[in-house]
């Protein structure tokens, strides 16, 4: 087990043991993160090769004071942004299920309903303009008005766009719940 | 969106599960494919960076340096300008002399010669005893570099009393480096009485005065021209032809299933020494990723071809062409219908009998389960099935259902497990 200093000291020497151990030791975290920003696992894993790539050339940037997880993990999300830019021009396409009214149910969620996996699937079904507001809404932590600049959207789209995703996950959960119940 | 919503359950649940979640990596293929696709990353970062090309830059500066020091003390190697037809290749000249040993030596003036020591060295030659080669060379150097018409005029006298002085060898190339097949199209000062003796360096020779050559095979070669004039005296001049090997273009698409409408399909490059890739996906999209995705908007036949480029240049291309070969699993729909007017049929269906396109159906292969729903415009379902042999015959709780637009959405799951959602619409025409 190697310390984040060794590692990054060893990868901007180009060392090829430090570069695993990087690898060993984020890429499980860091595909978590790209996955929530995918369509699938396979997208993930392309979005994740982008990430480590760029993590890799650029760690002489990480300053060395905050966190190194956080700073990973934020070149993995700014990657993700890169990417959904990127693939834009071929998803423009939005999903049937993506013109349901956007009710707001109140109930809460049990959360031994959903497994990760369960939710990296209805994120999945999103599509990826309201998948990039809501994880970067709700789990980075931005604000609209951020959001909005990194995507080059309105902040009213963002906000929009944010509330008909949780309508539609809620919906999408709340089946899921439903499926569940029946068959367990 | 206020922020208390922030609180909600459905935030918190997806926060704390999701936010410090970690998933395995694959070690096997994704942990290959990353590395390897890392390492490749690495090497040609070094490329560009650190080893190869830095290291030939350095060799080639020394070498430079080298000749610049053996030829700059004042004693140097012999500098005689070419024929007058090459002025400007005076400097090439002076390389190639102090790198090759030139027969018949000739001590005389420096490299770069100036005017004024030209000039001092006409008038040596004109003041010292008229026959000995040194002399004799000596002035012609003031006569080809410059014009200088003192120099001319007290020489010219001179040059018809000998038989012309040696003519360096000075080699010309199209061109000293690139990719391979290279044509090089080589230009040697050797005729009049000048015969030429080339070697190639790959074992290639040639005594044509200006030869072509081409060089199949990847390396770096030390051309050398020999010329020899009526006296047989020789003289030789070198020059260095880099031969870069082409990268090599590959890819895969990484499934090896068939994809439905809509499907994103991955492409793998695998590409060897190539570091700027140029997709072409065959429908006028283009992308310069390295590891592209890409999500046809419709089913087709689509050419694929990928240009790879290296870091100098060198290029490769590969096509592959019609890349959904495996038509073993498909699920079509049609657009149109024209349901019977003499009541439901209930359905079913077969290619022979639906001639006149009465019932709404797919055609399909390979597909194991399967939900198609359609709806009208008002968003009402009026059709569901689980069974892909029935279709809708367009009537709803036994009325036929007016002309126009429904949207279908169908669920299906092919016999290898890829499961895909569609949707679309159809005309029902009802005459």
């Amino acid at each position: 087990m190697m310390s984040d200093q060794h590692i990054i000291a060893g990868c901007l020497r180009h060392n090829r043991k430090a570069q695993q151990m990087l690898w060993k030791q984020y890429s499980g975290y860091l595909l978590g993160v790209c996955m929530r920003y995918a369509t699938d696992r396979p997208e993930a894993e392309d979005m994740l090769q982008e990430a480590f790539l760029r993590i890799y050339f650029n760690l002489g940037e990480y300053s060395g004071t905050g966190s190194f997880r956080g700073w990973l993990r934020r070149v993995t999300v700014n990657t993700a942004i890169t990417y959904y830019h990127r693939n834009l021009r071929h998803k423009h396409h939005a999903d049937i299920d993506e013109y349901v009214s956007t009710e707001t149910g109140t109930a809460g969620f049990e959360e031994d309903f959903c497994t990760a996996e369960d939710l990296y699937r209805v994120l999945g079904e999103l599509s990826p303009g309201y998948r990039m507001v809501f994880n970067l809404y709700t789990i980075e932590g931005y604000k609209h008005h951020e959001i909005a600049e990194m995507l080059g959207i309105d902040v009213n789209t963002s906000k929009s766009q944010y509330s008909r995703a949780r309508a539609i996950l809620r919906k999408k959960l709340e089946e899921l719940a439903r499926l569940k119940g029946k068959y367990t | 969106m206020t922020e208390e919503e922030r609180d909600n359950g459905l935030e918190s649940l997806f926060r704390s599960e999701l936010e410090d979640n970690e998933l395995v990596a694959g070690s096997d293929l994704t942990g290959r494919i990353m590395r390897r696709l890392e390492r490749r990353e690495f090497f040609r970062f070094n490329l560009t960076r650190f080893n190869i090309w830095y290291v030939t830059a350095a060799a080639a500066g020394l070498i430079a340096g080298g000749m610049l020091l053996l030829s700059s003390p004042g004693s140097g190697a012999g500098s005689f300008a070419p024929r007058q037809d090459l002025p400007e290749k005076v400097a090439v000249l002076t390389d190639a002399n102090a790198e090759n040993k030139v027969t018949q030596t000739v001590e005389t003036d420096s490299a770069a010669v100036t005017d004024n020591r030209a000039l001092i060295a006409a008038e040596e030659a004109v003041t010292a005893p008229v026959e000995t080669p040194l002399h004799r060379e000596a002035i012609i150097a003031p006569r080809s570099t410059a014009v200088e018409g003192i120099a001319v005029a007290r020489t010219g006298e001179e040059m018809m009393s000998v038989a012309g002085p040696m003519v360096m060898a000075a080699i010309e190339p199209s061109v000293t480096s690139g990719c391979v097949p290279l044509n090089v199209r080589f230009r040697s000062n050797a005729g009049e009485g000048l015969t030429a003796s080339w070697n190639f360096g790959d074992g290639g020779t040639s005594a044509v005065v200006n030869p072509d050559y081409i060089y199949d095979i990847p390396g770096t070669y030390r051309v050398t021209l020999e010329i020899t004039d009526g006296r047989r005296r020789t003289s030789t001049a070198a020059v260095t032809i880099v031969v870069r090997d082409n990268p090599r273009a590959a890819f895969e698409i990484q499934q090896n299933e068939s994809y439905g409408e809509g499907d994103m399909v991955l492409f793998m490059n695998l590409s060897e020494g190539a570091v700027h890739y140029l997709w072409d996906f065959g429908d006028g999209t283009f992308s310069t990723l390295d590891n592209p995705s890409y999500r046809y908007k419709r089913e087709g036949r689509y050419d694929v071809k990928l240009l790879s480029y290296s870091a100098d240049g060198c290029a490769d291309s590969v096509t592959v062409n019609d890349i959904f070969t495996d038509r073993g699993l498909y699920l079509r729909f049609p657009n149109a219908f024209v349901p019977s007017r003499a009541g439901p049929t209930g359905g079913y269906y077969n290619q022979r009998t639906d001639e006149e396109s009465q019932v709404f159906h797919p055609v399909a292969s390979g597909v194991i389960s399967y939900n198609l729903k359609i709806y009208s415009k008002a968003g009402m379902l009026v059709f569901e099935c689980d069974d892909i042999a029935m279709g809708w015959d367009g009537y709803y709780k036994g009325e036929l259902c007016s002309s126009g637009v429904y949207v279908w959405k169908v669920r299906a799951t092919y016999r290898n497990g890829q499961s895909i959602i569609m949707a679309g619409d159809v005309t029902l025409i009802n005459y």
